[in-house]
């Protein structure tokens, strides 16, 4: 029976899930609304090559403009979504027109969490989640200019390596004793403000900024701790909030994100969230979990189209993302939050390690610096939730394949 | 030039499902050996360029580049899985005593 198929976010999640519905053969309208003016594009350039000025943005496209309209999916980019209703069926836009839906997915991602402190709205302080923020920061990057970089996650860790890339002046200051702490911890984090260094980044770490000063425009920012860093300008990325206001009052669960099962569905029957923001149930490892990651978006995007078909399919991938800082290779596979134990194949200070995080001799997550072929194969293991020979794990002569080839 | 068939390596010289690479006429050349069957294509990953024959995983008939997950056919080129969009470049290949040579 033909449905109307809604998609809204025209995010890399959004605009999959709209890609496969018309692949699997969806019977009906699919359509595709985004706030944000382009068509739907990857973010990952946008704080490395894109940055850096070495590949233009066409190639960051999921798909080129025109294979929306030739492939049967309406699109309404450009266009802000402000409440949905789910049991009167319709989406409500800021020019309070309403759309009908049968069947929707929310894919709205996130948006940048504000930093709120004095001089916060002075100019020359950049956040990075668009391609116009990327462009923002592009026109300040001229080599030798001063800029510090507020917060070490993984888009401060990027944007900072891009920035030394150019020869600009890099200072970067964390709360946490080291870049990416909260998800990898003090030893591996400890690799990572290495390598940063190694390139010439100055860093701060253990302490906050408490604000930035200038007239119109930023010239230093000020720490808690009393340090003052003279600068140029500022990159802010301090994290992202899932953008859920506009199921205020729709019944939707939110919980750190909307809410979805196995199968991608919120508590709204034919209501299903994919990508950023959806705060999924993941069957593999027992418990919820919301991803800010490029391969989450693709195949969570897949899976919830499929499921809008009606095809009931678990969604229990093995969240995987990479993070290339300067010349290093990052990966990380699995989920975990907490650890017994740290087991290293390679060493640490070696610029090639895979770094298992172990609980219960079982693998929840790996790490890897420039160990892209480990972390692919450690993959199986985290699946399997089977328990694992940690010596054979850390012998570099044993391949991986082995741990799992046998019985 | 037109393309003709070079000697290469010697198929001794490949191990079974796994990628070597060499350089023909100024090309860096990946050649897969998957159950005696040989393919060979571009080296370098359509995405960032990383080594197909060093950072390649081969499955059958497929290499997974593990820079950053994109997958090919080694059989034709075609893309399997992203990031990568484009295709990598196949070469014509076939035995002749014990050398394996390429077309290019």
């Amino acid at each position: 029976m033909a449905q109307k198929f809604m998609i809204v976010g025209a995010s890399l999640a959004g605009a999959t899930a709209a890609i496969t519905l018309r692949e699997e053969g969806a019977d009906g309208t699919v359509t595709l609304i985004g706030a944000e003016h382009n068509a739907p594009y990857e973010r990952p350039p946008l704080s490395k090559a894109y940055l850096r000025g070495e590949v233009p943005f066409d190639k960051a496209l999921v798909r080129p403009a025109a294979f929306y309209a030739e492939h049967g999916i309406e699109t309404m980019f450009g266009t802000r979504v402000t409440h949905i209703d789910p049991s009167a069926r319709f989406v409500e836009l800021e020019d309070h027109r309403r759309v009908p839906f049968d069947t929707l997915l929310i894919a709205t991602g996130g948006r940048n969490r504000r930093i709120s402190i004095p001089g916060g709205d002075l100019e020359g302080i950049y956040g990075l989640r668009t391609v116009q923020d990327a462009d923002r920061i592009r026109r300040e990057m001229v080599a030798g200019r001063r800029v510090v970089v507020v917060g070490m996650g993984f888009i401060g860790s990027e944007v900072a390596a891009s920035l030394r890339q150019k020869n600009l002046d890099v200072v970067v200051i964390d709360p946490s004793k080291t870049p990416l702490f909260r998800v990898l911890g003090e030893a591996v984090g400890q690799t990572i403000a290495d390598l940063h260094r190694v390139h010439g980044v100055r860093t701060i770490f253990e302490d906050t900024v408490a604000a930035f000063e200038g007239t119109r425009r930023v010239n230093c920012v000020v720490t808690k701790g009393g340090l003052r860093v003279e600068c140029d300008f500022v990159v802010v990325g301090i994290g992202i909030e899932p953008a859920i206001d506009m199921l205020e009052g729709s019944g939707i669960v939110v919980d750190n994100g909307v809410v979805v099962d196995a199968y991608c569905e919120t508590n709204v029957n034919g209501v299903y969230a994919a990508g950023d923001v959806a705060n999924h149930y993941h069957p593999i490892f027992d418990r919820r979990i919301r991803v800010e990651h490029w391969q989450n978006a693709i195949k969570q995007g897949a899976a919830a189209a499929r499921n809008m078909l009606g095809k009931r399919i678990v969604y229990d991938e093995i969240h995987w993302f990479w993070s290339d800082q300067y010349d290093a290779n990052l990966q990380y596979a699995g989920s975990h939050t907490k650890w017994e134990q740290l087991v290293v194949r390679g060493r640490l200070d070696s610029r090639s390690y895979l770094a298992c995080y172990v609980n219960d001799g079982r693998i929840d997550a790996a790490v890897g610096l420039n160990r892209g072929k480990d972390v692919r194969r450690v993959m199986p293991l985290i699946k399997s939730r089977r328990a694992v020979d940690l010596e054979r794990l850390q012998d570099e002569v044993v391949d991986l394949r082995s741990l799992y080839a046998s019985p | 030039m037109a393309a003709e068939f070079v000697t290469a390596i010697k198929t001794s010289d490949i191990p079974a499902n796994s990628i070597t690479a060499i350089d023909v006429h100024g090309t860096r050349v990946a050649i897969a050996n998957v159950g005696g069957t040989y393919y060979a294509f571009d080296d370098a990953c359509t995405h960032e360029q990383c080594s197909l024959s060093e950072e390649g995983e081969l499955a059958g008939t497929t290499v997974t580049c593990t820079c950053h997950g994109s997958e090919f056919d080694v059989r034709t080129g075609k893309v399997l899985a992203p990031p990568a969009t484009l295709p990598v470049t196949v070469y014509p290949v076939q035995v002749a005593g014990d050398s394996l040579q390429i077309k290019m």
